[in-house]
């Protein structure tokens, strides 16, 4: 048979090609099912590390179904929200956001996508609320889970992972615990549109060489793209949740001048913010009488 | 068995290595050996790929044109690769290490050892030598990536296969065995530790 032919040339490769493609196809199918319950399971895994309910390492060898049972076991609420801060829909048990979601999110934020932000927010029953963050590092995504405390703004925690920055170097976003371990206890600044940062040399330090507390954390040696990449990634997607986090930061008692009040009378409301000048911060609740004592206006 | 075949078993091990003599394969294994368990994984993937696609292709070889046989080749292994890196990501026990490997596991595509052997031997050859050919020289591979591996494991972390060996001596695992310079300097050694004993492979 001569092989060389043209016509028996492309029908051979065609039909080759026809046949793999459907055995492929056949397959992905087919293990769709286990591969999204991996992914799910890897996925809460790492939010359950930020929340400090374990090691990822634990939750490894835990095995797929005892990592959900403690997740149902441990979670208040999950929720979306939008870039405003309002609460849009519930979120079910079973639904968690896996990193393609986060990417189409991520466009949403950016406003490249096709619809609105809607960004899961996850409250477990110690009180602990995490979120997710999602960005571009060197040599692909970058994205992790940042847990918060109850005041809304001490980050108790961090866990970041990646899909292929170098081992080593940017890899250590994940694998290095220390750099994780520089998120603990710092502060998330809300009010500013650099949240947190990730510089070189980190906070600066008080006169007996302890870290001041704030938003900066040391960056990695070596690995400036994933260490800017992954400062912007949580940049963008916590100021993103700014107004969600500073709505549901617990009221602290705060006296407003109404300016509207001829007699110049303060009135004590519920503020959102220890200052009333914070950009931001707003006193819903808070009742201004007039010269005459009848309650005419509210905010100033 | 007959001295040819036990011939094409034995060689790509030790006297035709693909990474210490024929130096094929050598971005993998510096990229995928800083863990025994990761080199394993790797090791058996590239065995079952070689194997089974100098099987596929052996059976074909009279039937592919001339013309197109690389890229019927590619065709093959690339179906092969998916495949394993599909049922690397299905199963509990391996979706971590599958994600450790990341892009590693589809680069075996172009690793040169499946295609070179696929070229050089499956081509010509009866589908089951060609199967052992292909086996042989994975498992040739595979062995220097364990080698290397224990080393780098060992040193660069103070476990083997995760278990703590050398931390509880007070060990302070070093970084340097850690990076991929290091498994260059491994291979290195290995490369002069044969050389001395294999004196037909040293240059005049």
């Amino acid at each position: 048979m001569n092989t060389n032919n043209n016509l028996y040339t492309v029908i051979y490769t065609t039909l080759i090609v026809v046949v793999v493609a459907a055995l492929l196809a056949f397959v992905s199918q087919s293990l769709k099912g286990k591969q999204e319950a991996n992914e799910k399971a890897d996925t809460i895994s790492q939010m359950m590390t930020a929340a400090q309910f374990g090691t990822k390492a634990e939750f490894q060898k835990m095995g797929n179904a005892a990592v959900l049972r403690k997740y149902s076991e441990e979670i208040g609420q999950a929720f979306t929200v939008n870039t405003k801060g309002e609460k849009v829909s519930d979120l079910a048990l079973e639904k968690v956001y896996s990193p393609s979601e986060l990417k189409r999110q991520n466009y949403n934020i950016k406003g490249t996508g096709n619809g609105e932000a809607e960004l899961p927010v996850f409250i477990f029953k110690n009180g602990i609320t995490v979120v997710p963050v999602y960005g571009a590092g060197l040599w692909g995504p970058v994205w992790g889970y940042i847990a918060f405390a109850q005041d809304q703004k001490t980050i108790v925690s961090a866990y970041f992972d990646h899909e292929s920055e170098t081992a080593g170097l940017g890899a250590k976003i994940k694998d290095d615990p220390a750099f994780q371990a520089e998120f603990n206890g710092e502060l998330a600044d809300f009010a500013s549109a650099n949240v947190f940062e990730i510089v070189k040399g980190g906070s600066p330090k008080n006169a007996d060489g302890s870290e001041v507390i704030d938003n900066k954390i040391d960056a990695i040696t070596g690995a400036t793209m994933t260490s800017n990449g992954l400062d912007t990634a949580i940049d963008t997607w916590l100021g993103a949740y700014a107004k969600y986090f500073q709505g549901a930061a617990p009221a602290t008692r705060n006296t407003c001048r109404c300016s509207a009040c001829p007699c110049g009378e303060t009135c004590t409301c519920d503020c959102h913010c220890p200052e009333k000048t914070e950009p931001g911060c707003n006193c819903p609740g808070c009742e201004c009488k007039d010269c005459d004592g009848n309650v005419n206006h509210t905010e100033e | 068995m007959n001295a040819k075949l036990k011939e094409t078993i034995l060689n790509p091990i030790f006297k035709g290595n693909p990474i210490t003599v024929l130096v094929l394969g050598i971005c993998s294994s510096l990229a995928v050996t800083v863990t025994l368990k990761g080199a394993l994984v790797m090791a058996l993937s590239v065995i079952v790929v070689t194997g089974i696609s100098s099987l596929i292709l052996s059976l074909l070889r009279n039937t592919i044109p001339g013309r197109v046989r690389i890229i019927v080749q590619l065709v093959v292994v690339a179906m092969m690769v998916i495949l394993v890196d599909q049922i690397l990501k299905s199963f509990e026990a391996t979706y971590a290490i599958d994600k450790q490997l990341s892009v590693y596991i589809g680069l075996i595509i172009t690793n040169c050892i499946v295609m070179g052997r696929i070229e050089a031997f499956a081509l010509g050859n009866a589908p089951w030598p060609s199967f052992l050919d292909g086996v042989a020289n994975g498992a040739g591979y595979g062995m220097i990536l364990l080698i290397v591996a224990f080393f780098r494991e060992l040193l660069g972390s103070g476990t083997l296969f995760g278990f703590d060996i050398l931390n509880r001596f007070g060990y302070v695992p070093n970084n340097l065995v850690i990076l991929p310079p290091f498994a260059l300097i491994l291979l290195g050694c290995i490369v002069w530790v044969q050389r001395s004993i294999q004196k037909d492979l040293q240059e005049k």
